[in-house]
């Protein structure tokens, strides 16, 4: 029962989504009927594309190094990055809640917050395969202007909102959160008696693998203190 | 199509990668799964809400309202119903094509298009896990006053 209670508890939206059901279904079950019809669509859209987002991201987050991240995407990427979110956006596929995973994983290896914004929007607006049906549904004319009109605003956005939100007010990756907690094992004298220029640095090093926390200079005097 | 698309390239990028390195691609399979687990419930409860929602408002009031005479507030209709629902493609373009033979204003469809699929307030949950409040909140409010400005600016080119 109480595991029960624990996973609403954490799947919020679920428990909402059960209730409102419910409620439907004692008052019109033909809506209810309608609804679950949907929903049973929504879903299995979702089951097909989330697996693959999911391998694609975590493939990029272990395969493409963060310097190459860092400089087709970074703060200081300028126009270049900016052609490339754009593209990234307009050549993917799938609704936007696939867009977060793929973004976030580029902000974590250093992607800018503009850039970011830039990716989530084009995912959103700008496809190709998307064009192709607006222009045999409205005209060539309507999907024309609304592109055209679209790409600059998506583009202003980006520069906005890199402006307005930095990139601290954004949580941690998964990899920050280890690394901040390696760090604050550590005295923070930044003295580079292990061979790293800082705490952070070593911290780092750690979570790869590549160093152990004995090999902390300070901390290890300590304890055989 | 999309599917297929996406498929080969998750697949050809893993098989690519199972042939590189072992390690490496067992490390990226823990964290696919655990970024499939933390999303899939959360997007899961939020399309069983939209679902519940397209279920009671029916296209017939989604014409009606945005079909009006009144532009500007056919424009303010279409964006509103256009934020808090996700409609698929499919449904969305054959809709807008009705309306826009039923009279609909094309500024109003502009606007119902552009907030349907760049402001979310159906993810807007999901999107504040990975992303922080603030980030989700301005991106989506400019998104949102970006789609309106688009919707007046073809009502003057148009």
């Amino acid at each position: 029962m109480s595991a029960i209670l624990g996973f609403f508890k954490k799947n919020k939206l679920i428990a909402v989504a059960l209730v409102a059901y419910l409620v439907v279904l004692v008052l019109s079950p033909e809506t209810f009927r309608k609804a679950l019809q949907q929903n049973g669509a929504f879903l299995w859209e979702m089951l097909q594309i989330l697996p693959p987002i999911m391998v694609i991201s975590a493939l990029i987050s272990v395969w493409v190094p963060n310097e190459t991240i860092m400089k087709g995407f970074g703060n200081s990427s300028g126009l270049k990055g900016k052609v490339l979110s754009v593209l990234i956006g307009a050549f993917s596929a799938g609704p936007i809640y696939a867009a977060f995973p793929v973004a976030k994983t580029l902000f974590d290896k250093g992607a800018s917050v503009g850039n970011v914004v830039i990716i989530l929007s084009a995912w959103a607006v700008v496809k190709v395969p998307m064009y192709l049906v607006e222009t045999s549904f409205l005209g060539a004319r309507f999907a024309n202007t609304r592109y055209l009109l679209t790409i600059p605003f998506i583009l202003a956005m980006g520069v906005i909102l890199q402006r307005l939100v930095k990139r601290e007010d954004l949580p941690l990756s998964e990899v920050d959160r280890e690394i901040q907690r390696i760090e604050q094992q550590l005295p923070g004298r930044h003295c580079g008696a292990c061979g790293c220029t800082d705490c952070h640095a070593f911290a780092v090093a750690v979570r790869e693998g590549k160093m152990r926390m004995e090999e902390c200079k300070v901390l290890g005097k300590s304890k055989a203190g | 199509m999309t599917t297929i698309i996406l498929l080969s390239i998750a697949g050809g990028f893993f098989s690519w990668s199972l042939l590189k390195d072992r390690s490496k691609t067992k490390e990226s399979v823990k964290i696919a799964r655990g970024l499939f687990l933390s999303t899939a419930l959360q997007v899961a409860g939020v399309l069983a809400l939209v679902s519940l929602f397209l279920a009671l408002i029916p296209p017939e009031l989604i014409r009606k309202v945005m079909g009006s005479a009144n532009e500007t507030a056919s424009i303010i209709w279409g964006s509103v119903i256009g934020t808090i629902t996700i409609i698929p493609a499919f449904i969305a373009f054959p809709l807008s094509k009705s309306l826009v033979q039923s009279g609909a204003a094309l500024t109003a469809i502009a606007a119902f298009l552009t907030t349907l699929t760049m402001v979310g307030f159906a993810t807007f949950p999901i999107e504040k896990g990975y992303f922080g409040t603030k980030f989700a909140i301005l991106r989506n409010l400019f998104s949102f006053l970006a789609a309106i400005s688009i919707a007046l600016l073809m009502g003057v080119m148009l």
